[in-house]
């Protein structure tokens, strides 16, 4: 049945290309959904108030901020001596593979492997200030 | 149906008595259970557990039990002590036909289930212990509750990360980290003073506080769990010492007495599950000098639980268990307590939870207990002589703090819960399974409960 064959050609190409805007607005990074990779992949420790440390420091105003710049949390002497400063670049390397980033740093988290759901987590804490 | 939370009962006064306690401490911001772990480690209640509320564990969870409870937020001066409360209202579908103890009614009965003290916390890097002692009002007596004490270590083999760890600990699979084994699984809390079934595997609460294990487990690439104790008894002065009474001295296990565990284990982060084995085999010499006859205990069982996590808003759990038990009861035999020398029992669980909001949660459960006839074994109670017994559990239950900026957080935590418990097969029948005309849904039991802890 052609007609029916045309429809599912159809489908697929708007699948594309439902799939390749989605591509497209991940790049940017869109917060909301970010709010949810960091409720999933982040909250059990982490905190974005300012003051709240759990596991691990908040993560308030975190981006642009040099690396174990909160008084109040115990660092491991990886982060405290590692001169990093988050830019989106580095806390993207980090969360990707934190062990690779931070040898000897405390983070018990095993990283993020997907690109998309980086570049939404990022856009939430950079909405964090 | 045994969990371990059903011990102790409490008269009315007391009752109050303790409540009130309860109100001065929380009301001085200063109780400390297990909060204590979530003061130790900074974290909220709901990174260990489902639904902000002991003792459904997490991944995280999981690890940190595994880690020997010694995961710290790298702060020192934190007092490894809890307390809980634990008090309901238990009402069964028809009044008992005796009082549960001479300090309650036949049906109907307020009491305090469980006031506990535990001291729950880390020693130091490597060695930690959860050890919880309750108070009993109805016997008016103060024993040793579960008790684990741990020691763990995790080592780096070429980015591949092994914990290899050590517990002592005094109930036959209370070490476990997943909550589908006897002693975690659901119902986590229920009535001290309803009705229960005759007749349960040994490995479902038989050995309870009453031994003493030694296990050895590691845990590979945060997937593979595997373990290896033995058991002893615990001498019949020592139970006086502890609470629990010289008559409650099981008798002497024999040496070989064995556990093993293996389990598979994935933390997806949205999602998580695992899935294993398990068997505990001992025999049991009633005499205790070891010159007597024993009943042989062989349980083999099956085991898996699923969580879907996703952004924590909506969490769902299925928890589901599988015992066969093969006794071989050559001292009970002897002594006139059994007919037949050989039985089996086996015994499902399955449950299925869903939570919302960290707050609000839902859970049904379907047991089932089967096993071989035996009318002296079982006769009391059972008029058929089987151990049949089946039903279902159903709770709502809410659970207001716990998380993240909670009232009070990691001061105390709260939930209340209304559980509902039907048979429909209660020692062996349906209807009229004592010969006296009682019916499995007499037995039906609301529970209405506060449990608290800080
Ligand atoms: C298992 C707990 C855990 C998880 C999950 C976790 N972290 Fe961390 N995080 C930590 C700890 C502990 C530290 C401190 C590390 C150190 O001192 O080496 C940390 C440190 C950090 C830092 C450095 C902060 C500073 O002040 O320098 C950033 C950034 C960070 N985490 C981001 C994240 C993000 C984003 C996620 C989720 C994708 C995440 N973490 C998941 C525990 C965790």
């Amino acid at each position: 049945m052609p007609k029916q064959r045309f429809s599912s050609v159809a489908a697929a190409g708007a699948a594309v290309l439902l799939v390749l805007a989605g591509a497209a607005a991940h790049a940017a990074g869109d917060p909301r959904r970010g709010a949810d990779v960091f409720a999933t992949e982040c909250a059990e420790c982490h905190s974005v108030k300012a003051g709240k440390d759990k596991k691990g420091p908040s993560l308030f105003a975190v981006l642009g901020r040099p690396s174990a710049a909160n008084p109040d949390f115990v660092y491991s002497d990886a982060m405290r001596t590692s001169g990093i400063v988050w830019t989106a670049e580095r806390l993207d390397a980090y969360v990707t593979a934190p062990k690779r980033v931070m040898p000897g740093g405390k983070m018990k988290y095993d990283g993020l492997a997907d690109a998309a759901e980086r570049a939404d987590l990022l856009a939430f804490l950079a909405a964090q200030h | 149906m045994k969990t371990l939370l059903h011990r102790i009962r409490i008269h009315r006064t007391r009752l109050a008595a303790l409540f009130t306690l309860l109100a001065l401490g929380l009301a001085a911001g200063d109780a400390a259970a297990v909060p204590s772990f979530a003061r130790q480690t900074g974290q909220d209640c709901v990174a260990c557990h489902i639904g902000a509320y002991g003792p459904q564990l997490t991944p995280y969870g999981i690890r940190f039990k595994l880690g020997a409870y010694t995961d710290s937020d790298g702060k020192d001066g934190k007092v490894p002590l809890s307390a809980m409360l634990l008090g309901g209202f238990t009402h069964t579908a028809k009044g008992q036909a005796e009082a549960p103890t001479d300090r309650t009614g036949t049906n109907n009965n307020l009491v305090l289930d469980q006031a506990s003290l535990f001291v729950a916390g880390r020693a130091n890097d490597y060695i930690g212990a959860f050890l919880q002692s309750t108070y009993t009002g109805a016997d008016n007596t103060f024993a040793l509750d579960n008790a684990d004490v741990r020691m763990a270590r995790t080592l780096d083999y070429g980015g591949t990360d092994v914990t290899v760890g050590l517990s002592v600990h005094n109930t036959p699979g209370m070490q476990d980290p997943f909550n589908t084994l006897p002693a975690w699984r659901f119902p986590y809390v229920s009535s001290s003073v309803a009705p229960e079934p005759v007749a349960a595997p040994l490995f479902d609460g038989g050995l309870e506080q009453h031994v003493t294990g030694l296990s050895a487990y590691t845990f590979i690439n945060d997937s593979v769990y595997a373990e290896l104790g033995t058991y002893r008894a615990l001498p019949a002065g020592a139970l006086d010492t502890l609470g629990l009474g010289r008559d409650s001295y099981p008798g002497k296990l024999d040496r070989s007495t064995a556990y093993w565990r293996l389990a598979y284990f994935q933390d997806l982060k949205k999602s998580a599950f695992s899935a294993g084995v398990f068997g505990f085999d001992t025999g049991i010499d009633p005499s205790g000098d070891g010159s007597g006859l024993s009943d042989g205990y062989r349980d083999l069982g099956i085991d898996a639980h699923y969580q879907f996590l996703g952004t924590r808003e909506h969490i769902a759990t299925v928890n589901a268990s599988y015992i066969r038990e093969h006794q071989s009861r050559d001292a009970t035999f002897a002594a006139g307590g059994a007919d037949n020398r050989s039985g089996q029992l086996n015994e499902f669980n399955l449950n299925a939870s869903y939570t919302y909001d960290q707050t609000w949660g839902f859970t049904a459960g379907r047991f089932m207990i089967q096993g071989s006839r035996d009318a002296t074994l079982y006769g009391d109670g059972s008029a058929s002589g089987s151990p049949d017994s089946a039903g279902y559990v159903l709770q709502a239950d809410w659970t207001p703090w716990g998380k993240e900026g909670s009232w009070n957080s990691p001061w105390a935590n709260l939930r209340v819960g209304l559980q509902y418990t039907m048979y429909d097969r209660f020692n062996g029948a349906r209807h009229n399974y004592d010969g006296n005309g009682s019916d499995a849904s007499d037995n039906d039991t609301l529970y209405l409960f506060l449990w608290t802890s800080f």
